[in-house]
């Protein structure tokens, strides 16, 4: 059982580092960095309590609405879902990705206390 | 046709005659609630107002209020000359107002008589005309008539019935009427008559108690012997209905003690006016002393006067006295005889039992008095004896009486009573009328034991039984908590007491020694804590909440920022190409705008509100957006150029 499991990962990671273009293992390790900032702050809220609770909130969705952001810019420029998104160029996706950014940034900063 | 009419014409005359019945027979009924004065002077309220009234004078106008007004109560003036000297040296002849004061006032006293010129004659007739204020014409007319000097009637109410149309205040209407009753009788003087009622709509009704102006007392009390006096002068009953006089009666008497002479003096017009007059007289009906009759006292005595404390000669009759608690009758149609002035009656002769009695007194005689129907409260006293008193103490187990001790009334009870667990204290008595024999259910008849070391004492209450037999019985073990457990000797006595006895009791009859199981130490008297301050609330300010050590945050704040060197690494080995970054304006202002508006959001976190955010975000971001958007278009051409 525990066989095909380490077998099905590593396979997993063979295609993705063969099949996955560089800009796109870029945007995974930035998505990558989202995660690990979100687990850590509700590391800290699990160890220590939700006080205050707003701060928590605001980082929290923060990395959250990040990492959603992130995943639809990564959708948007892999070449692969060119036929999903025919009026969306990359650099569209990118101007979105960033205008999106600044008004989460806004909120959350708002919110940050 | 014509007989059917007829017929109709008879029928609706029977109804109405019906319905006239019916009406009368309401206002009878009606009538017979009439008011009687509530407030009303007394003898020494009288001697007041004399006083007040007799106070020496300064001026003229206070010369003219003391002498009339003491006239008014027939109190005579002391020193005549000297009033009458005063009068003359005071009085100016070219003044109306000090013509009219002198004049009215030499006028009550006897042989003064005031020099009159030519010249003043003149100045008091040229003041009757309709340029005048009314006030000015009454005080001319008075002048002239108190002088003796003619005075023409007719023009006299044409001027006035001119300025009442034009001055419409009610004081000008009163002083209007008292100028018409020293005109001549043969003047038309219906008109003025008639401001009377007018008048009388004008009063406000207060609480049914009370009718007066609202200028006031004063104002209201003028307008009594004015509309009196004009009703005597023309001998037509004013149309004041006899409830409406009593209600000016109350307003007018309400008051016992007078700021100014004007007021005093129209007071004193008013009850002479109401004491004097041809129509209405209003009766006042007091009990002299309280209105208690006993056997020692067996005589109701009343006093029948006038508003001014004179008496009067009347029949006076008790229409009915019945018991307010039973409502039986117990004397009808019984006469006061008169005696030094004082209405009296016994009324023991009718052996009335203890209590309270209503009575209802006519006052008749004068068809002019008016409230002469009085209903007063009288009480019948008596005094009480106690009998049979009998003090045991029974046992709980066989409800034997092991002693039945009889004290008599006030003795004391030689041997004390002794009661624990086991036994139960009785007493039992009775309380009869001494005059009657009849038994008594007097309001309070208490049973109190006292303990006289600790100063303690309960009170029971003993009650009659249907053969009204008071019993009371003590069972010391329910009776527990009431003693607070405290055994030891208890002072017996026995308190009985009513409004209607005449000699309430505290008997002290007997000691018992109550014995209680389970003593305890008498508990910490609470009382005296009681008082004390007591300690004192320290207000707990909402704690903060408990943060964690400066060491855990501060060791959390760089694993949440690690990763960023972790993404860092990342790029870099994965080769971000940042050979491909064209340094074309561009591009240098997006960067340069982009890295402006994330350090605004620091910013933003530390100094700025929203809407200054917003602003400058508005100016970075539209740079940065036309630099982007130059920047991208610019990477999106040399991309399809590449492909």
């Amino acid at each position: 059982m525990s066989n095909s499991v380490i077998s099905v990962v590593s396979r997993f990671l063979e295609e993705y580092t063969t099949s996955t273009t560089n800009k796109l293992k870029l945007v995974d390790a930035y998505l990558l960095y989202i995660l690990l900032t979100g687990a850590l702050q509700f590391l800290y809220c699990l160890l220590v309590g939700t006080f205050p609770f707003n701060s928590f909130l605001s980082g929290f969705i923060s990395c959250v609405g990040a990492f959603i952001l992130g995943v639809c810019l990564r959708i948007q420029i892999n070449p692969q879902n060119k036929g999903d998104f025919l009026s969306v160029s990359p650099e569209r996706a990118f101007a979105d990705f960033l205008f999106a950014h600044t008004v989460l940034h806004l909120v959350v900063i708002n919110f940050i206390g | 046709m014509y007989c059917s009419s007829f017929n109709f014409i008879s029928a609706s005359r029977s109804m109405a005659r019906a319905g006239l019945l019916c009406l009368v027979v309401l206002v009878l009924a009606v009538g017979a609630q009439a008011l009687t004065p509530t407030h009303h002077l007394t003898a020494s309220d009288v001697a007041r107002l004399e006083a007040r009234l007799g106070q020496p004078f300064t001026d003229l106008q206070s010369a003219y209020f003391s002498i009339v007004g003491r006239s008014k109560l027939g109190v005579t003036v002391a020193d005549s000359d000297a009033a009458c000297q005063f009068l003359k040296s005071n009085l100016d002849p070219t003044n109306i107002e000090s013509l009219f004061y002198a004049a009215d006032a030499s006028q009550a006293l006897s042989g003064c008589e005031i020099p009159v010129s030519n010249e003043t004659r003149d100045l008091l007739m040229a003041a009757v005309s309709e340029d005048s204020t009314v006030s000015q014409i009454y005080q001319s007319v008075s002048a002239l008539s108190s002088l003796g000097l003619p005075l023409a009637s007719q023009e006299v109410v044409g001027a006035l019935s001119a300025r009442i149309t034009k001055e419409d205040n009610v004081l000008g209407i009163i002083y209007a009427l008292h100028t018409a009753a020293r005109l001549s009788q043969q003047a038309e003087l219906g008109g003025i008559l008639e401001e009377i009622e007018d008048l009388a709509a004008r009063l406000d009704d207060l609480g049914g108690l009370f009718l007066q102006f609202e200028e006031g007392l004063e104002t209201t009390a003028l307008f009594v012997s004015a509309a009196y006096s004009l009703s005597d002068h023309m001998d037509m009953e004013p149309p004041l209905k006899e409830d409406q006089v009593i209600q000016l009666v109350n307003s007018i008497f309400s008051k016992k003690s007078w700021e100014t002479l004007a007021e005093a003096f129209s007071v004193a017009s008013a009850a002479a006016a109401l004491c004097n007059n041809r129509f209405h007289v209003p009766v006042i009906v007091t009990a002299q002393g309280p209105a208690t009759v006993s056997h020692s006292h067996p005589v109701l005595q009343l006093q029948v006067t006038d508003v001014l404390c004179q008496p009067l000669s009347a029949d006076v009759v008790v229409e009915s006295a019945s018991s307010v608690a039973s409502k039986n009758v117990v004397l009808s149609k019984a006469p006061f005889a008169l005696r030094d002035g004082v209405y009296e009656l016994n009324f023991m002769e009718s052996r009335p039992a203890s209590g309270y009695y209503q009575f209802a007194v006519a006052v008749t005689g004068d068809s002019r008095l008016i409230a002469n129907h009085v209903e007063l409260k009288v009480k019948v006293s008596t005094e009480v004896a106690i009998t049979n008193m009998d003090l045991s103490v029974v046992d709980k187990d066989q409800s034997i009486g092991t002693k039945t001790t009889r004290v008599d009334h006030p003795s004391k009870s030689k041997g004390s009573f002794m009661a624990d667990s086991h036994q139960n204290f009785a007493m039992s008595f009775q309380l009869v009328d001494v005059n009657s024999g009849v038994e008594l259910i007097p309001h309070q008849v208490f049973v109190r034991l006292h303990n006289q070391k600790t100063g303690q004492e309960v009170v029971f209450v003993a009650e009659p039984d249907s053969k009204n037999v008071y019993k009371f019985e003590l069972d010391t073990a329910d009776r527990k908590s009431e003693f607070d457990s405290m055994s030891g000797t208890y002072a017996l006595y026995l308190m009985v007491g009513d409004a209607t006895l005449q000699n309430p009791i505290l008997w002290n009859l007997a000691d018992v020694v109550l014995k209680f199981m389970d003593e305890e130490a008498p508990s910490a008297i609470q009382s005296k804590t009681l008082y004390i301050p007591k300690p004192e609330i320290q207000h707990l300010f909402r704690e903060p909440e408990k943060r964690p050590s400066t060491v855990v945050s501060n060791t959390f704040t760089a694993l949440v920022l690690s990763p960023l060197l972790l993404l860092l690494i990342l790029w870099f080995k994965l080769g971000a190409n940042f050979a491909n970054l064209s340094l074309s304006p561009s591009t240098v202002l997006f960067h340069i705008g982009h890295a402006a508006m994330l350090g605004l959001m620091y910013v933003y976190w530390t100094y700025l509100d929203m809407f200054q955010t917003l602003k400058y975000l508005a100016i970075i971001g539209s740079l940065t957006f036309l630099a982007g958007n130059r920047m991208l278009a610019q990477k999106a051409v040399k991309r399809l150029e590449g492909k």
